[in-house]
Parts: C-alpha cells; sequence; structure tokens
C-alpha cells in the first residue's frame, strides 16, 4: 500500500502527548508532559515553536486560532494560534483536566476532569459554563455531537455516556470499559471519536475492538476489528471525510477502516511499538499525525483518501520501491508474527476484512503470506485466493455495491489488470557517501572546523554577522593565527607546514575556485587563485609537502605546486571520498562502485609523487566494517597510510605484508556511552598514539568550547588478550607492525632514528623470549619452537640456554639447529644485501633506490625492479660525467665498510694499489680526475649490470667466471656448516686444539675450488694446508703458464696440490695449524707477493672492482663462518 | 603564613595545558615535565602552567571542578550542611584566583565561576566564624573542623589565636572575681 509511514522524531520528553493539526493543516500542534506545546511546521521541521503552557499539558484542542490545553494546573487555558500569546483562563477544576475537546464550529469547548466532572464552556465568554455530573471516576475523554446536541463522555469508572447539553442530562450510558481508579492507571485512554458531517456514528474503542454506536437509537450498530490488534485502542480518529475511521493502540498498531465496509484498508505499527496516545487526521484527510507515550511525533502519509480506499485498494505488485524499506526494517516483528503486522502482504487483507472467514481458508492463505519469496508464484495464489474471498465477500456482505465488495477483497477485477512494476527484491544499493575532507565536521554547521590535523586548525564561521575562517597553528612558530573573510564561500580546506588550501563549489555566476595562502613563501606574494573549469567543482582537496592535489566532480584529479603551477592530471575512476597526503605521498578514497546493503564500495589508490612518480595502490577496494562509512583518511606521523570507518575502527597499511589494511584500534570500545564517538585527528606510529577528540552524544566536536585532543593506544584485536599469552602476542605484532615505519622511511631516504628503532627491536625480542618462557613452562615444545623461529639468531641462543638450563634437551637441540639455520640466513642476506648496496650506491642520487627494498619489503612485483635496474645503466651514463669523483668515493665505500670490519684485506688475488687504498686517497695520489673518471664508468657498469641476467655479455670478461662459481657457494658451505653440525655431534668430536679448524677441514673437501680464495681471504681464519701450499707454489704455478686467469691458475692448483701425496697434504694441514697463530706474517708475504705480479699489469685496474666485490661478499662469508663457530 | 606562602603552595598542584610549541621532556627536582606537543594537552604545575600563559605559549585547560555546573552544586551542598563539605579542591580559592586572573580567556563562563567560587567561599568562612564564635562562648577547649582548606585556616589563624590569647589574659587577671559562665568582650 502507499501509505508511507515516516520515521519518528522526537517532539517532547517521556509522557504523555497529545496531537493535532490547525485547521489549515499547515501546522501540526503537539503538546506534551514536559508542559509545552510545539508547532511544528511539517515533520521534518527542526526548530518547532514552543508555548510554555504550564508543568505538564495532557490535552489539546484547536480550532479558528485558539489553542486549548489541559494543564496540570487544574486549568483550561486558551492560547491564540498561531502566536502563542496566553488568551485567559477558559475554566478550573478541582484537579487537573484529561482531556478537551472543540465543537464543531468551535464555539464551545468540552473538558473532562479528574474530579468526575465534565464541562462545557462557550469560547466566547468563559462564564457560560454548564457541569455535567454523573460519572464516578475520573473522565477520560470527551467528544462533542458535530450537530452540537449532544456529548459523549468515557470514565473511568467503565462507563460511556451520552449527554443531552442543553438540558445537562444523561441520555443514555454504556458500562464497556474496564474499570481504573485513575487516568494513569487505566488501561486505555479511551478517546472517543463522533463522525464529522453526518454524525451518525459514534466509534468507542472497547479494548481491542472499536465499537460504533448509532446515532439517536443509540445502539450498538457493529464492531471494527483487526486481529493485528491485540491490546487496548487507545485512540479513535474519524477522517475528515467521515468515512474512515483510524485507531491507534497500546503496544503501537495503527489501523484505518473503512467505517462502511467494515474493512481495514490501512495497517501499521510503530516503529518502536510505543502506545499511541495521540493521533489526528490532517484536513486534507491524506496524512496521519500520532503520538506516543515516548513523546516521540510520527506521521503517516499518502493515506488512501475515501473514495480511493472503496475503490482502487491497491492491488499486491503495485508497491514503491521505499515500502521495501519498512518490510526490511520490519524483518523482526513479521519474525514474530509471520505477516500479520505486514500491511503489504496483500493476502492478509480478505482475512482481516472478512474477519470470520473460516480457518481453513486462513490456514490455506498463510503460506502465502508469510516471507513471500517471488512474487511471481504469489501472483498466482492471489488469483486463486480472489475467487475465494470474493465469494465469501459476497455471502457476507451481499448488500454491498460492487465497489464496497472490491474494497474488501483484493480488488479481484482490478488487480490482475494494473501493470505490475518490475520489483527488485535482491539486496538494496547503499547511497554512496558524500566526500569529505579529513577532520572536518558537517558543511551545514554554521561554526564548524573545516579541518583539524597535525599541524592545526581551520574553522569556518558562517552565520548572520560573519563569514569568515580562522587558521589556528598547534605549533605556533609555523605561523601565527590568521583570520580572512570568506567572502568566496570556501567551504573545503586543507593546512600544512607551507600553505593553506582552501576551495569553494561552483554558484550560478562563478566557477569553482581554488585559493592558497602560501605562507611560506619568501617572495611578497602569498596567495593564488586558480578557478576550474567549467562545471567542475572541487570536491576534496589536499596539500603535501610541496604540491597540492585537488579532486573534482569530473572525477578528475589535479595536482598543483604549491606555488601554484599547474602540474599533471590524471582521472579518477570514481567519484572522489577523500584524499591525505604526508611528504610525497597521496592516498585517494574513490567509490570503486555502489555497493549494498549498507556497505560502501571504495577503492583506495597510494601515489608516490616523488621525483619519480610511481602508483604503490592500484585502487584496490579499501576494507571496511560492515555497513560502515569512511569517517577519517590520513597518514600516521611517520607516513603510513591509515583509516577510521564509522564504526570506530582505525586501520593501518601493512605495508610488510603485501599493502594489505590491518585493523590496529576500535575507538568505540573505549567509548563509555552508545552514542559517544571519538574523533580521530591525528595517528602516531612512535609513540603509538591516536589522537582523538572525545565527543558525548555524537559524532563530531563542536567549535565551542574548544575541545581538548585525547590520546588512546592502539591495540590490536587479537583473541584472548585477558590471557597473558594474549597480550604478548599482540604487544609484539602491534610492535611489528608499527615499525614497518622504519624501513619505509629509510627506503625513501628520511633520517630514521636508529635508537628507536633497535629499542623497538630489542622489546620485540624481549617480548619473544618472555613468550618463549611461556611456552616452555607450560611445556608446549612445538610452540618453543615456533616462536623461536621468529626471534633474531642471537636470541635464539639464549633460548637455547634457556632450554638446556630448564632441562629440555630435545628443544635446545633442535633449536641449536634452528640457530644455525637462522646463522646461514643471516649470511646469506647480508650478501645480497652487499650486492644490493653497490646498485644502490650508484642510484643515490635518485630516489629509484626503493625498488630494490621495496623488493623485499613489498614482494609486490618483481619485474618492476628489474626494468628499473635495465634502465639505469643508460641514466648512469649521463650522470656519470658529473659525479664522477662522488661516485667513486661512494663506490668505495662499502669497501671501507667492509675494512673496518676486517681491520686487514687480505685477498689471494693481485691487486693494484688502487682498488685496496683508502678511497681517500684516491684523489690524493696525484691520479687525474679522468682517469678515475674512466675506471669509475666501468665500475658503475658492471656492478649495475650485475644482478641484471641479460646484461652478461657485454660484461668483463673476468667477471663471468668469478661470479658464476660465487653464486651457488653459499648454499653448498650452508649444507656443509649443517652437515658438519649434525655430523660433528653425533660422532663424538676428536680432541682439538681449536674448534676451528675442525671446521676448516671438513669444508675443506668440498669447497668447490675458486672457494680457496675465501678461506684465504680471511686473516683472521687460519688457513688451510692447501692455501698455504698455494701461496707457496703460486709462482711456480704462474711461472708454467703465465696467461692463465685467476681462477685458473687456483684451478691448476688445486690439482696439483691434490696430486702431492697424502702424507704431503697432511703436513701442510700441519703447517697450517701451526701457523693460524699467527696469521699476519704469511699474509704480508703474500702481499708482497701480490704487489710484485700486479705491478707490471696494466690490465688489473680493471679487474679491481670485481676483487672489491668478491672481497666483500668474502668478508661477509667470513663473518659468518666465524658466527658459526662461536655458537658452538 | 600569609596568604601568599599558601598561593605559592597551591602552584604546585597539576593542570592541564595544551601547549603551541613543541620541546622534549624537562627534568626539573619535582619530576619530569613534557613532553611538549603542540596541540597535545599535558599536565604541568600551575607555576608552569601560568608562565607559559604569559608569554602565551599555551592554553591551560580548567580542571575538572572548574565547572558551573559542578560548582553549583557544591555550593548548594555547603549551604545545606552545618559542618564543611569537602571542598572541589584543596586550593580552590586559590587555583581559581589565579586561573582566572591570568587565562580568563580559557575558562569558559569566567564569570560565573568567580561568583560561585567566592559563594562557597564566603559560606565556608561564615561557618568557620560561626564555629568560632560557639567556641569561644562556649569555653571549650577543643574543636574539631574537618574539610577545611589551608588558606581558610590561615585567614582565622591569627586572628584567632591572638585573641584567645588576649582573652586569656584578660580572664587570668580577673580569675578570682568572675566565674567562667561569661562571654568575653574584647
Amino acid at each position: 500500500m502507499p501509505c508511507e509511514r515516516k520515521p519518528m522524531r522526537y517532539g517532547h520528553s517521556e509522557g504523555h502527548t497529545d496531537v493535532t493539526f490547525d485547521d489549515t493543516g499547515k501546522f501540526i500542534v503537539t503538546c506534551g508532559s514536559d508542559g509545552d506545546v510545539r508547532i511544528w511546521e511539517s515533520l521534518d521541521d527542526d526548530d518547532p515553536r514552543s508555548i510554555n503552557v504550564g508543568e505538564k499539558a495532557y490535552s489539546l484542542a484547536l480550532k479558528k486560532g485558539k489553542l486549548v490545553t489541559a494543564g496540570s494546573n487544574n486549568t483550561v487555558q486558551i492560547h491564540t494560534f498561531p502566536e502563542g500569546d496566553p488568551d485567559g483562563i477558559l475554566t478550573r477544576f478541582t484537579t487537573h483536566a484529561t482531556h478537551v475537546a472543540f465543537n464543531h464550529s468551535g464555539s464551545r469547548v468540552a473538558a473532562g476532569s479528574s474530579d468526575f466532572m465534565v464541562k462545557v464552556v462557550e469560547v466566547a465568554d468563559s462564564s457560560q459554563q454548564k457541569t455535567l455530573r454523573g460519572h464516578d471516576a475520573p473522565v477520560l475523554s470527551v467528544t462533542f455531537d458535530p450537530k452540537d446536541e449532544f456529548l459523549a463522555s468515557a470514565s473511568c469508572d467503565g462507563s460511556v455516556v451520552i449527554w443531552k447539553i442543553d438540558e445537562q442530562t444523561k441520555v443514555t450510558s454504556w458500562p464497556v470499559l474496564q474499570k481504573s481508579n485513575d487516568v494513569s492507571t487505566a488501561k486505555s485512554l479511551c478517546r472517543l471519536g463522533w463522525q464529522p458531517k453526518t454524525a451518525k456514528l459514534l466509534a468507542v474503542p472497547v479494548g481491542s475492538k472499536v465499537h460504533l454506536y448509532e446515532r439517536d437509537s443509540w445502539e450498538h450498530v457493529s464492531t471494527l476489528s483487526d486481529d493485528m490488534i491485540t491490546q487496548p485502542i487507545n485512540v479513535v480518529a474519524w477522517s475528515p471525510c467521515g468515512q474512515l475511521l483510524a485507531a491507534g493502540s497500546v503496544g503501537g498498531f495503527l489501523t484505518v477502516w473503512n467505517a462502511e465496509s467494515k474493512l481495514c484498508v490501512e495497517r501499521q505499527k510503530h516503529e518502536k511499538g510505543y502506545s499511541v496516545c495521540g493521533m489526528a487526521w490532517h484536513p486534507s484527510g491524506r496524512q496521519i499525525a500520532y503520538t506516543d507515550t515516548q513523546g516521540s511525533l510520527g506521521l503517516l502519509d499518502d493515506l488512501p483518501t475515501a473514495s480511493s480506499a472503496t475503490k482502487t485498494p491497491k492491488a499486491p505488485a503495485v508497491k514503491a520501491a521505499n515500502d521495501y524499506d519498512d518490510l526490511f526494517d520490519e524483518d523482526d516483528d513479521r519474525a514474530m508474527d509471520e505477516g500479520l503486522s505486514d500491511t503489504h502482504s496483500p493476502a492478509k487483507r480478505p482475512v482481516a476484512g472478512g474477519d470470520d472467514d473460516d480457518d481453513d481458508d486462513d490456514d490455506h492463505l498463510m503460506p502465502a503470506t508469510g516471507r513471500v519469496k517471488n512474487r511471481g508464484s504469489f501472483l498466482d495464489d492471489e488469483n486463486s485466493l480472489d475467487t475465494v474471498s470474493l465469494a465469501l465477500g459476497q455471502g457476507k456482505y451481499g448488500d454491498d455495491d460492487d465497489d464496497a465488495d472490491a474494497g474488501g477483497t483484493v480488488a479481484p477485477p482490478t488487480g490482475p489488470s494494473l501493470p505490475l512494476r518490475p520489483v527488485y527484491e535482491g539486496p538494496l544499493p547503499t547511497p554512496p557517501q558524500k566526500p569529505f575532507q579529513p577532520g572536518s565536521t558537517p558543511a551545514h554547521l554554521t561554526h564548524r572546523f573545516m579541518t583539524w590535523n597535525s599541524v592545526g586548525v581551520v574553522r569556518g564561521y558562517n552565520d548572520d554577522q560573519d563569514n569568515a575562517v580562522d587558521v589556528e597553528f598547534h605549533d605556533t612558530a609555523v605561523h601565527h593565527a590568521m583570520h580572512l573573510t570568506n567572502a568566496l564561500g570556501h567551504t573545503l580546506a586543507d593546512l600544512s607546514q607551507e600553505a593553506v588550501l582552501l576551495a569553494c563549489p561552483a554558484t550560478d555566476e562563478l566557477a569553482s575556485k581554488l585559493q592558497c595562502l602560501h605562507f611560506s613563501s619568501w617572495d611578497a606574494n602569498k596567495e593564488w587563485i586558480v578557478d576550474l573549469p567549467a562545471g567542475e567543482d572541487v570536491r576534496a582537496l589536499v596539500l603535501g609537502q610541496g604540491w597540492a592535489a585537488v579532486a573534482t566532480s569530473a572525477r578528475t584529479l589535479r595536482l598543483f605546486t604549491v606555488g601554484g603551477v599547474q602540474k599533471e592530471i590524471f582521472s579518477l575512476p570514481g567519484h572522489v571520498v577523500s584524499m591525505a597526503a604526508h611528504g610525497e605521498q597521496l592516498l585517494v578514497v574513490y567509490h570503486r562502485g555502489t555497493g549494498f546493503d549498507g556497505d560502501q564500495a571504495l577503492g583506495v589508490q597510494l601515489l608516490q609523487l616523488g621525483r619519480r612518480k610511481r602508483q604503490v595502490i592500484h585502487g584496490e577496494p579499501l576494507p571496511l566494517s560492515c555497513k560502515a562509512h569512511l569517517a577519517w583518511l590520513g597518514f600516521t606521523a611517520e607516513g603510513t597510510p591509515c583509516y577510521v570507518d564509522s564504526e570506530g575502527v582505525v586501520r593501518m597499511l601493512n605495508r610488510s605484508l603485501g599493502n594489505t589494511w590491518t585493523p590496529v584500534c576500535n575507538t568505540r570500545e573505549t567509548c563509555k556511552g552508545k552514542s559517544d564517538h571519538f574523533w580521530v585527528v591525528a595517528v602516531h606510529e612512535n609513540p603509538q598514539q591516536l589522537r582523538c577528540i572525545p565527543c558525548k552524544g555524537s559524532r563530531y566536536p563542536p567549535t565551542l568550547p574548544r575541545p581538548a585532543v585525547a590520546i588512546l593506544p592502539f591495540k590490536l584485536p587479537l583473541c584472548q588478550t585477558t590471557t597473558e599469552k594474549g597480550q604478548m602476542e599482540e604487544q609484539y605484532w602491534r610492535s611489528t607492525l608499527l615499525q614497518n615505519h622504519y624501513s619505509f622511511l629509510s627506503s625513501s631516504g628520511y633520517e630514521v632514528d636508529d635508537e628507536g628503532q633497535n629499542q623497538n627491536q630489542k622489546e620485540q625480542q624481549e617480548l619473544l623470549m618472555k613468550m618463549f618462557a611461556l611456552s616452555c613452562k607450560l611445556e608446549r615444545e612445538f610452540r618453543c619452537m615456533e616462536l623461536a623461529e621468529l626471534m633474531t639468531q642471537s636470541v635464539v641462543t639464549l633460548a637455547v640456554r634457556y632450554a638446556s638450563r630448564s632441562r629440555r634437551m630435545n628443544l635446545a637441540q633442535r633449536l641449536n639447529e634452528l640457530a644455525m639455520e637462522k646463522a646461514n640466513q643471516l649470511q646469506e642476506e647480508q650478501e645480497e644485501e652487499q650486492e644490493e648496496v653497490e646498485v644502490q650506491e650508484e642510484e643515490q642520487r635518485t630516489p629509484r633506490s626503493r625498488y630494490g627494498q621495496r623488493e623485499s619489503a613489498g614482494g609486490h612485483s618483481s619485474s618492476r625492479p628489474h626494468q628499473a635496474r635495465e634502465e639505469e645503466p643508460r641514466e648512469e651514463g649521463e650522470d656519470e660525467s658529473l659525479e664522477a669523483d662522488g661516485e667513486s668515493r661512494k663506490r668505495l665505500n662499502p669497501f671501507a665498510r667492509g675494512a673496518a670490519a676486517s681491520p686487514e684485506k687480505p685477498s689471494p688475488k693481485p691487486m693494484s694499489k688502487e682498488g685496496r687504498v683508502n678511497p681517500f686517497k684516491v684523489q690524493g695520489s696525484g691520479k687525474s680526475p679522468s682517469q678515475s673518471r674512466v675506471s669509475n664508468v666501468l665500475d658503475s657498469m658492471t656492478s649495475v649490470r650485475r644482478p641484471v641476467p641479460l646484461g652478461g655479455p657485454s660484461g668483463k670478461q673476468s667477471k663471468g667466471p668469478v661470479l658464476k662459481p660465487l653464486a651457488p657457494k653459499p648454499k653448498t658451505k650452508m649444507q656443509s656448516t649443517l652437515l658438519q653440525m649434525a655430523t660433528s655431534k653425533a660422532a663424538n668430536k676428536k680432541a682439538q686444539v681449536n674448534p676451528e679448524p675442525a671446521a676448516d677441514r671438513l669444508k675443506q673437501p668440498e669447497v668447490p675450488p675458486p672457494d680457496s680464495p675465501v678461506e684465504d681471504s680471511e686473516n683472521k681464519k687460519p688457513r688451510t694446508g692447501f692455501q698455504l701450499w698455494l701461496e707457496e707454489n703460486r709462482k711456480s704455478i704462474l711461472a708454467d703458464s703465465p696467461d692463465l686467469q685467476e681462477t685458473d691458475v687456483i684451478k691448476a692448483a688445486m690439482g696439483s696440490f691434490r696430486s702431492l701425496s697424502a702424507e704431503d697434504r697432511l703436513s701442510w694441514t700441519e703447517r697450517a695449524k701451526g701457523q693460524s697463530a699467527e696469521a699476519g706474517d704469511p699474509k704480508k708475504r703474500k702481499r708482497v707477493a701480490e704487489a710484485g705480479e700486479g705491478d707490471g699489469e696494466e690490465s688489473r685496474a680493471k679487474a679491481d672492482e670485481n676483487i672489491a666485490k668478491k672481497k666483500k661478499s668474502l668478508d661477509t662469508t667470513a663473518k659468518l663462518s666465524a658466527f658459526a663457530f662461536n655458537k658452538n | 603564613m600569609d596568604p601568599a606562602e599558601v598561593e605559592f603552595l597551591a602552584e604546585k598542584e597539576i593542570v592541564k595545558i595544551i601547549p603551541n610549541f613543541s620541546l622534549d621532556k624537562i627534568y626539573l627536582i619535582g619530576g619530569d615535565l613534557g613532553p611538549f606537543n603542540p596541540g597535545l594537552p599535558v599536565q604541568v604545575p600551575v607555576w608552569l602552567a601560568l608562565n607559559l600563559k604569559q608569554r602565551q605559549k599555551c592554553r591551560i585547560l580548567p580542571p575538572q571542578w572548574m565547572d558551573v555546573d559542578k560548582l553549583e552544586e557544591v555550593r548548594e551542598m555547603e549551604r545545606k550542611e552545618d559542618s564543611f563539605t569537602p571542598p572541589p579542591s584543596p586550593y580552590y580559592m586559590e587555583l581559581t584566583k589565579l586561573l582566572l586572573n591570568h587565562a580568563s580567556d580559557n575558562i569558559p563562563k569566567a564569570d560565573e565561576i568567580r561568583t560561585l567560587v567566592k559563594d562557597i567561599w564566603d559560606t565556608r568562612i561564615a561557618k568557620l566564624r560561626l564555629s568560632a564564635d560557639s567556641f569561644i562562648s562556649q569555653q571549650e577547649a577543643h574543636a574539631k573542623l574537618d574539610n577545611l582548606t589551608l588558606m581558610e585556616i590561615n585567614t582565622t589563624r591569627s586572628f584567632l589565636l591572638g585573641s584567645l590569647n588576649c582573652m586569656f589574659k584578660l580572664r587570668s587577671n580577673m580569675q578570682p572575681g568572675t566565674s567562667t559562665g561569661k562571654g568575653p568582650d574584647y
């Protein structure tokens, strides 16, 4: 049915209320227990006029500009309407009046009171009163006969009495009501209704039915009932035409009958099921206003007129789309009484209409009315049912004309012929949320925050006196506060350390404008304004570091510099919702599509707008809580994207988990009240702070009094955070998550607080250790292992110690193995890192360096880094001439670092001075810059190419062979060490002077030939027999075949060493052991030898960087193998 | 002890301020303060708050009790009860004076608060006078007064002690003659 039930709204404080329309129907007038009469222009009137009429108002009547109220001060007062000026007291009682009513002409007022009396007073002359005595209890209600002859009253004594007004006598009395001793304890208010115009019928609510009495004969002619109404009816009201009767009951049922056909034409249920205590028809008969005992006001709109109700009772399929809203809303009700409360279930109507339908029929109908899934099948049902009820209807109301019959039985002739609108039953689309500035309050407020961020606050005032914008900085060192007149009507604002950006929507004459106050500019012009093209409105704007971005209604995103230069422009995939910026990052959230069932479908893009622009998040869906919308969008102070949804869940980007979003806090959990909210203004990762403004009973704060910022902690929603284990897990993962920004910052070239990071890591490891201890205590060794896998290598050793001390040998052993594994991993990583460092050193001048890191951190796509690297050589070449000197120094830096780790850098290979010397000496040694440049160009070329598999052929000749054996080396070595660990543990260790040589020896047979230099290079390590032998014999090998490459030399040496007799080899090994103590000597010797060799070879210079590289990797392996041994 | 000294003690009370500058923790004998982040509330002693306020470096957030509704409640209580009710703060008078004199722009409804606090103060001092009067007239040896603030004690102490001394002198002079029942006249 097309009757629309408007949502209830607050009218008065809790308690009894009454409602009426004024004569014109322009105003709804209500009164309530707060003693106010409110005059509403419509249901949506947010600012109704209030007239105070006393402490409480029980009833009101309105006619001809006179407002009569029954108040708690025992009087019946008159006020003028609509002015609301007091116009005297009409009459007084000894207790308060309970109900007042006008007669049809408005000349008299009847008032019933708790002192058992009914008075009829002339409005014009209040001295002319008629008192009707005869009730034995408080009077519940009074109503005039429209012909002014009689008056009906209902009382708590259970009677309804008809009085002859002029004679002040009882005409008749019906003891039909339930007795009670006071109005407040009465089951029903029993508001009577006398049919207007014809004045033929008097409607009396009796329990859950309405009795109709006929005038003059005073006989009970019929009863109106509805099986939906189970509780007493409070109010009845006739439509102005006199054909429809509306009733409101305790429990909130609203029913409209056609008085003639006695059929129910409309059914509604109060949205909260509160008792209806006041009801009034609009003079047009199209609306019913009603109030409930909770002080709310509601409205039924678009009621069928009397004629339409009788002639064309709506066919079931003709339904307004929003009726479905009601359907869904009332799902709960329906579950309770399947279809009973459902106004829209058409098949129900005949049942209600012919209230005595046989049960069989009822049962037959019920399945069809309950949850209708399929309209098509339903229509079939309807047809079959029509015939049944038609017959019934005719049987029952045989004398009724066709129209009335049709009204009672779902219009059999018209129903099928009506055009059926295709009906959609699926999930309903959600209206897309409007664009907003993060940290702003709604634009309709006269005083509002246009933005509140970590820099400051922009407030907008838009009232009668002033249209202005106030800019205030949290830190006055940034800039002093500003007060700007807002002549353009700006509605959007953003604030950064450099500028204020304002924008206004387009008006009829003016285009949408963007205004920037660039207060940090060093020239005299601190302001610029840009007009957007016609038809384009600014929807969201944001200020980054040195740039501004504006998203418009044309779904374009425009970039400007902060000085006003237009830059890139690109299209967004949907309408923008919000934007945020931090440094060079831009975060855009837009509508990805239509959401359903209350959900929003948002997409997010994260762009990097530095010198090298790229997109980090490519329009992926933004996860939101169920039925929530986006409430705040921003970055943490450290630059991690972050947002809050309307459910109060704060989510943060987890860069180490493939750019997923992790919920870090639920602000609603800390709210005290249900309607309290936290309005987030900033998020900090270090220290972990969520800065927000607590708002009592609202979603956003008022501008005055100035709200104060509160701090909330983060809390990951892990399971069982009440237990110790859960707490520690939460702490650990929170700490790891919030530490992500360190790697991001360092990768994007910012300075990183190393101390903080280390502290963070230390804390994490401590937590792990605690968890480890806890699991240990609980004898969960497997879990211990799992925890240990998260630990760093050094902490694992601690764990080993802990395990062995608590006598868990099995665990200790496993941990030990894990420690070894970790050590090897570490070694590998370091190696990779070193390689990367080389690459990065080259790139350092450009932000490209991030690629490498990104790959490991984000794991986003592996193809890009490769492309990037391939591009490098070209660009490098261009830069080279400029940067040669710097480059050379940089190139050598890692080298120097390596040197610091191992003070002397012996190399098995001959090397020129250039490679070995202090990088700072390069220039000092008097080499011509051009020379160094040349070598550097080559250096960078090769080092850059190295990681690229394709770049091989054009590289150095020497490079290939050297590199290849290096690559697989760590693996084999790791295996060997592991193997060795296992074996050496299993088999009893031989008594050894020094544990270290054991490893060396074991390694020795397995080491591939090129590996030997690795061992050689470590001056700390004792050398193996072969190395010693090689040193001794290198010269002779070289002399034999002078044009051998370095590796070939070693190979050859290996061959000849093998060919030695076993004793010889053993003796070399012995010597090696002996010499391990004083490693310095042989090395020096070796160096001399190298120098000698290297001297003559010009070409060696070119090989330098290869050596350097090798040495670096060698260094790490050296370090690591040392580590491995220490573990033992 | 004169009022200035009491006020000095009151300056150690903690209030919240919103600084508009940024500063690391400062380490003082009385404890560490800060760190100060612009826009973020931080707790500092009143003396520092006032100092910063005078240099326009912060905004002071009024203490919780410095609120019209709460003070009205206290005033009603104070008027209803014969004995002293717990004061809103042990230094309510001093703090009100200090904060309202220096930072009235940060305190909503400053005038009303000033009046209310003055009312409370007057009520309490009246009670104090009354009890001192009955103390003397009934010639009691001791009396117990709860919930008095330092400032209130100090306002009566000098006078009360002086007059008691004086009465003692007078009484010891005419000890043999008069009975103890008579009230002193000074």
